[in-house]
């Protein structure tokens, strides 16, 4: 595998152990309209460049990390 | 003998068209082939920034069917499947159409009762599907261990007799070849970098070859639309995840229909060169690399040896991976983008080679008319707002 995921409780780790969880976005507001729903449910950046996303250890730690990896390249950025 | 005449040239794009396709893959082709063809339309360019099917087109796995469950969508491809029937004579290219027949195994009884419920939907819509009792499938395909030894036996297949495969690369060309004689200019080589919109109105692209001036513009790249979308300042609803396929040994023929298993997630073909094609489910994780891993091909290579007991020693040889843009509802984006001029052919996901001629004549029959056909209306981008998404059950 071309790349392996810093979980901070389990160290750097094979990304099948891991389930992908798509790109960090920040949810509507509660009284938000439906524009603004769907734009956050279905619509991605998707973008061949760096890109924030969730990934959920589920066979290791169980918790959900954050980490950013340019998802052409698989190249990770350190914090 | 080969024939010495040039199956088609590649032309320098000029600078104005009537229609501009983005993307020279089985889409675009097909789109640029019908709009010349069946709508008249003279000056069509299909730029290609790598080389004419370097995508999807040339990476999937030639698997043809109609095996959807939504009533919207099923008419759809039932005509696709129809149409390759009768498009190796249309386009004077042998296209290899074999209409060998799938196996959709079931491994459980609630899966059974699913699949029954699936080819029910099917059959009302006209499409020929029948059930299969595991004797019954180990008549047909004698290598295929249906005894209780796997550790997910075989309770059941649907078999889909009007399924089959088409060679992808022959349709390609084919495509190809009919865009050539009928004018279409075929330019590889040249990126499109920019959309022009003026107000709003589509007016033309930026590309690496110079500005190039067209009052319809169609999107039809395959993997790589979010690109589209970044240039036109909004975002489509997909994800891009690849896709790993590869091929074994060259065998002497044992497998004549196309077996799959949608909960296992494996498929596979022996193509008429002999060697087997494998394929399976969609890569874990967002990417738009195309590598392939270890664990999906030992992965498919497990599950292949649990039901075919005799490829134990079989080697892999080749693999690759393509790019597949899925949305929520696995059904594609068809018809307009908001912008006047610029219509969309995206989202296609894992199911686009199948989809190829009705899809070009639709897309056709859009730009050229400016309305949206019946069949492809729930494929809208608008259903993402209006909350009518495709109801779609299988992936």
């Amino acid at each position: 595998m071309a790349f392996l995921i810093n979980c901070p409780n389990c160290g750097r780790r094979n990304p099948y152990e891991f389930k992908f969880g798509g790109e960090s976005k920040i949810a509507p507001d509660q009284g938000a309209d439906m524009k603004a729903w769907s734009d956050y449910l279905f619509f991605h950046e998707n973008m061949p460049d760096v890109q924030e996303e969730w990934w959920f250890h589920s066979m290791g730690c169980g918790d959900w990390v954050k980490i950013k990896r340019n998802i052409a390249t698989h190249e990770m950025s350190e914090e | 003998m080969a024939s010495a005449k040039q199956l088609l040239q590649y032309k320098q794009p000029g600078k104005s068209y009537d229609v501009i396709v983005i993307g020279g893959g089985l889409h675009g082709l097909a789109t640029a082939y019908n709009l010349a063809r069946y709508h008249g339309v003279k000056r069509i360019a299909v730029l290609e920034r790598r080389y004419i099917g370097f995508g999807g087109s040339g990476r999937n796995t030639e698997m043809v069917r109609s095996n959807k469950r939504a009533h919207e969508t099923l008419p759809f491809y039932k005509e696709s499947l129809e149409m390759w029937d009768g498009l190796s004579a249309e386009l004077e290219w042998n296209l290899l159409v074999q209409k060998k027949g799938i196996l959709a195994l079931a491994h459980s009884d609630p899966e059974l009762a699913a699949m029954r419920m699936m080819s029910d939907s099917q059959r009302r819509a006209g499409i020929e599907i029948e059930m299969l009792s595991p004797q019954e499938i180990g008549k047909m395909v004698p290598s295929l261990d249906v005894s209780d030894r796997p550790a997910l036996p075989i309770f059941g297949a649907q078999y889909h007799p009007e399924g089959g495969t088409v060679h992808h690369d022959a349709a390609l060309w084919g495509y190809a070849k009919g865009c050539a004689r009928y004018g279409v200019n075929i330019c590889v080589g040249v990126e499109v970098t920019g959309i022009k919109v003026n107000g709003e109105k589509v007016c033309g692209v930026d590309t690496n070859a110079g500005y190039i001036e067209a009052p319809n513009v169609h999107v039809a790249v395959g993997g790589y639309s979010s690109e589209i979308g970044r240039m036109i300042g909004m975002q489509f609803p997909v994800v891009t995840y690849p896709m790993q396929v590869m091929t074994t040994d060259i065998m002497d023929p044992f497998l004549d229909q196309y077996v799959a298993s949608p909960r296992l997630h494996f498929y596979t073909q022996q193509t008429l060169k002999g060697d087997l094609i494998l394929g399976g489910p969609l890569d874990p994780f967002q990417s738009w690399n195309s590598y392939t891993t270890w664990e999906e091909s030992s992965d498919r290579a497990f599950k292949i040896v649990e039901y075919f007991p005799d490829l134990a020693h079989v080697r892999v040889v080749r693999s690759w991976s393509g790019l597949c843009d899925c949305t929520v509802d696995s059904a594609p984006i068809m018809g307009g983008s908001g912008i006047d001029g610029l219509s969309l052919d995206v989202a296609w996901g894992y199911y686009g080679f199948k989809s190829t001629p009705a899809c070009g004549k639709y897309a056709a029959e859009y730009i050229a008319s400016g309305q949206l056909p019946e069949k492809i209306k729930p494929f809208a981008l608008d259903r993402f707002f209006n909350r009518q998404l495709v109801r779609e059950i299988i992936l």
